[in-house]
């Protein structure tokens, strides 16, 4: 019966489909950010602290490397933030996008047991804080974390958010690193 | 979900024409109306012979008789108070005997009634929803559905998105057929539904099995099935239009469905457009958790010869969703501060149709080739090939502009060939027996710019099986045995830098045996047991999954070591009547799962540039799962029913002697509706009243979960409904009010339950034509 034979034919026909797949594309993720370079610098003269977290192979693999810095007590620094891709080659500068995307982001600073505050230093589009510059008074000696957050599409309206508060702000968190500061 | 239970009865008929020479004009229609499951005539139905404007009622045995008809074509339709009127073609050439089992008891649908032959015949116990209940909730997804069945839950991620929860079970452990293939897409995510318009099925079942061998699939057991009837044997064009409103979302559903029994092949085309917006809690918007659905399917049959009959079938299904915008976070920090807020972060202040990120748009396609061989009255040859294409991309909010690429997108293509012999021998001995071959081919569409969670592959599975089963008096026994190897070729990438290309096969050899019975101890008592043990083997994401499972704020590590998980499940089931007014059903299970596959926290956080992770790794562990399905149904009088369910189901990890996850709470559902005597316009009206009670999981330890289980919660339906008489044709109308107190809760299978209430009360209106 030729009904058979038909049948036969497409029972062979997909027990022959080639074995394996075409070597799939390496995706090179696009987002990562590997490479935050918190830069402050004494406003009264002397050497610039680096504040540095690398993780050059993004999530997974090696741990990142972190380090933290020791600042002048009762100084004053500028502070500036820079962002990199160096998973790609040359690097991906992210501080840019984040820049071109001020309204959808915001950094916000927090610190524990580190006698020091930061003030926003730097405007979006709206006039609202943005993080990327920042004016860091220290107090006295002490030692702890400071810890920096830089949130995508925050509540930027949101009650307290515009003064540095996290709490109302919402949205995704794209960066959140705690170094190690001492403050002699 | 809470729409009122409209019983809607399903029909057999047996049609036995009396060879008697006749004049026109002269011939006699005479029948008797039965109740499928007990036999017991069903007094006083109504027959009618639309088109004539002539009908009778059946005496209080049943029978009834319509003389001096001529000969032609007649559209008959019986109806019968509390049941959904049916209709029956009949060309009349002869005085005609007609045998009507009208279906009074739908809880009661068994395997028997659902699929008419013997070949389905089985000791494997099941519940079906009707066409009618399926077409009234048609704005729902499939899932929710199934919840109508005692012992169904759904696993959800918001209202856009469910899956079904069977025995305790679900996802990847739960077969779901779509017109006799299994359905194939990324069916590994929690937020990942079946795509599949409910509309497009004339009943859903629900097997609850002990193995499902016919279907192979990687079900532990149960199985969903989702079938299209044959095209009536009607020479008229037949068509249903439908829509439904609701004011919850404000969505609109509509769909249609024509079919023609032609003479060149038989005809069946359907379509179904969703629009909804914004859902609303009590209090306030569900932001983004807007749909739009367009789904459509073809169905021809055909008798080529008078041994062969062919059916070519196609769907399409495609969906837009939203996933509500507060629950979308990055971190564990971004999950605590989403917890701590009452109002979900992004909520609006107004209503909108729009459908941002993060979402979901996924298009399957179905195509099936279907063929039957008559090779002698004994013997019955299939053959069958089905192709899918399943489609799949999600969105995130993302950096740089890239919210409109896709972070996920997959193409799945499947092929399915079988070849199936059915063959009854002259013992009343049957014997079912089978070849298959599967073929998947899942691949990552370039370009999202993300490293995949889940690998290129490509899997290849020949399989075989074989059921024999036997009848004897009131005894139906049935054994059955499958095999299928299952060899996968996975493409998969390094983690970190340099991430280099790697190649791994795996190969498994699963099995499984079952044996059932089915006793009827007199006719109003029947017992069912069955017992099957059954080998699952590891899917991909539970193998591969690298990295960070979007929206949930873990990292889910594969692990290419599992093993196949085997199972044994005992099933028993009691159907008792008890004098036509009460019937009870009872179903109690009891399933053991060796090396059963879940993601296990490993003690370490992973540290990233956006802060710390907790890392879940793929492990096995010793599990048993056990419950009941209870079900019962009280007539008290002729108008007036009562239908209660109550499902528990208890699911234990045996080496860390924990509860398991995602196990549904215990719940109790009770239905009471009052159907109204026939007028010679309105029929079929009635009203009901619905209440769940959803009791709360407390048997998680703290630990377990990121915040406690949510409370207990009851919520309350009301419907009403008519149909209008209209000639030929039928106009239904229908109102109905979904969570009526308009509760406030939360459900603990619900992911949203960390952001956000559910859904406040709806006022469906649903309006449906049938000609």
């Amino acid at each position: 019966m030729k009904i058979f034979q038909i049948i036969l034919l497409s029972l062979i026909a997909l027990l022959l489909v080639s074995c394996d797949d075409d070597d799939p594309t390496n995706p090179t993720p696009e987002e990562l950010i590997t490479t935050l370079t918190y830069t402050l610098s004494p406003t009264q003269g002397g050497s610039d602290v680096l504040l540095t977290f690398v993780d050059l192979d993004g999530d997974g693999g090696n741990d990142p490397v972190i380090s933290g810095g020791t600042l002048s007590a009762n100084s004053t620094y500028n502070g500036s933030i820079e962002l990199l891709n160096e998973s790609l080659d040359p690097a991906e500068d992210i501080t840019q996008e984040v820049e071109e995307e001020s309204l959808e982001h915001q950094f916000f600073f927090s610190t524990s047991g580190t006698n020091l505050t930061v003030a926003y230093d730097d405007e979006d589009g709206d006039g609202n804080p943005l993080g990327l510059r920042t004016v860091i008074e220290t107090g006295d000696t002490s030692s702890g974390t400071l810890t920096v957050i830089l949130r995508h599409e925050p509540a930027k309206d949101a009650e307290g958010v515009s003064t540095g508060l996290i709490g109302n702000a919402g949205g995704e968190t794209d960066i959140e690193v705690s170094f190690e500061i001492t403050v002699q | 979900m809470i729409n009122a239970k409209k019983i809607e009865c399903l029909i057999g008929i047996l049609i036995f024409p009396l060879l008697l020479l006749s004049q026109n004009c002269s011939l006699s229609l005479k029948g008797t109306v039965l109740d499928t499951g007990t036999k017991i005539p069903l007094p006083f139905s109504t027959i009618y012979l639309k088109g004539e404007n002539l009908g009778t009622s059946a005496d209080d045995q049943g029978h009834f008789e319509i003389e001096n008809l001529c000969a032609g074509e007649y559209h008959i339709e019986v109806s019968h108070i509390g049941c959904e009127a049916e209709e029956i073609f009949l060309k009349l050439s002869a005085d005609t005997i007609v045998n009507i089992l009208l279906h009074h008891h739908d809880e009661l649908l068994d395997e028997v009634l659902v699929h008419g032959t013997q070949e389905d015949n089985s000791a494997q116990m099941s519940n079906t929803i009707s066409t009618e209940e399926i077409n009234q909730k048609s704005n729902q997804n499939i899932a929710d559905i199934l919840e109508g069945i005692a012992g169904v839950s759904t696993l959800k991620n918001g209202s856009g998105i469910s899956k079904p929860v069977i025995h305790g079970l679900y996802g990847n452990r739960v077969a779901v057929l779509n017109n006799g293939v299994i359905q194939s897409g990324q069916q590994w995510g929690n937020d990942h539904a079946p795509e599949i318009d409910p509309f497009v099925a004339d009943h859903i079942s629900v097997v609850k099995g002990a193995a499902a061998l016919a279907y192979g699939g990687n079900a532990l057991g149960s199985v969903v099935l989702v079938e299209s009837d044959n095209i009536k044997e009607d020479p008229h064009l037949h068509g249903k239009a439908n829509y439904i409103f609701e004011s919850n979302g404000l969505g609109h559903t509509a769909n249609l469905k024509l079919s023609k029994f032609d003479k060149w092949a038989a005809w069946q085309i359907g379509g179904t457009f969703k629009r909804k917006g914004d859902n609303h809690t009590p209090n306030y918007f569900l932001t983004n958790t807007g749909k739009s659905e367009a789904n459509a399917s073809v169905q021809l049959e055909k008798k080529i010869s008078k041994s062969w009959e062919s059916q070519l079938y196609y769907s399409l299904f495609q969906t837009e969703i939203g996933v509500l915008r507060g629950s979308h976070i990055a971190n564990l920090t971004d999950l605590q501060s989403a917890l701590s807020q009452s109002v979900p972060f992004f909520t609006k202040d107004t209503f909108s149709y729009e459908i941002g990120a993060p979402r979901q748009e996924v298009k399957h396609h179905l195509l099936k080739w279907e063929n039957q061989f008559f090779l002698n009255e004994a013997t019955v040859l299939k053959f069958k090939y089905a192709g899918q294409i399943n489609d799949r991309k999600e969105y995130d909010v993302r950096r740089g502009g890239r919210t409109d690429t896709p972070s996920l997108s997959l193409d799945q293509t499947t092929h399915f060939g079988e070849l199936i012999l059915n063959k009854t021998f002259s013992n009343q001995l049957f014997l079912k027996t089978g070849l298959q071959y599967t073929f998947v081919d899942n691949d990552n569409v370039f370009g999202t710019g993300t490293f995949p969670l889940i690998p290129d592959y490509r899997k290849f599975q020949p399989s075989a099986f074989a059921i024999l089963q036997k009848e004897k008096g009131n005894l139906f026994l049935e054994i059955g045995a499958r095999y299928d190897l299952k060899h996968l070729r996975v493409a998969w990438f390094t983690q970190g830098a340099n991430s280099e290309l790697m190649r791994t096969n795996h190969t498994f050899n699963n099995y499984s045996v079952s044996g059932g019975l089915r006793y009827r101890i007199n006719p109003n008592l029947k017992v069912r047991f069955n017992i099957g043990h059954m080998l699952r083997s590891p899917e991909i994401n539970e193998l591969y999954s690298a990295g960070l499972h979007q929206g949930i704020s873990a990292i889910e590590q594969g692990n290419p070591a599992l093993k196949s998980e085997r199972s044994v499940k005992l099933i028993g089931n009691i159907d008792w009547f008890a004098a036509d007014k009460l019937f009870v059903q009872v179903l109690g299970y009891f399933q053991n799962i060796n090396d059963y596959i879940y993601l296990k926290p490993a003690d370490e956080f992973r540290l990233t540039i956006r802060g710390s992770f907790p890392v879940f790794n793929y492990e096995q562990t010793d599990t048993r799962i056990y419950g009941t399905d209870i079900l019962l149904s009280f007539e008290p009088q002729e108008h007036l029913k009562l239908t209660s369910k109550y499902a528990i189901v208890r699911a234990n990890d045996l080496t860390a002697d924990l509860a398991l996850i995602n196990i549904p709470a215990d719940n109790w559902t009770n239905t009471l509706s009052y159907s109204l005597r026939d007028h010679t316009k309105f029929k079929n009206s009635f009203f009901a009243v619905n209440g769940k009670y959803v009791f709360r999981n407390n048997r998680l330890e703290p630990g377990q979960d990121f915040i406690p289980t949510p409370e207990a919660y009851f919520l309350l339906g009301l419907s009403m409904g008519t149909q209008l008489q209209m000639d030929e044709n039928k106009l239904k109308l229908s109102l109905s009010v979904e969570n009526a107190l308009n509760a406030t809760y939360r459900d603990y299978l619900n992911r949203l339950r960390y952001f956000a209430d559910d859904p406040g009360r709806s006022i469906n209106v649903r309006l449906a034509y049938e000609f």
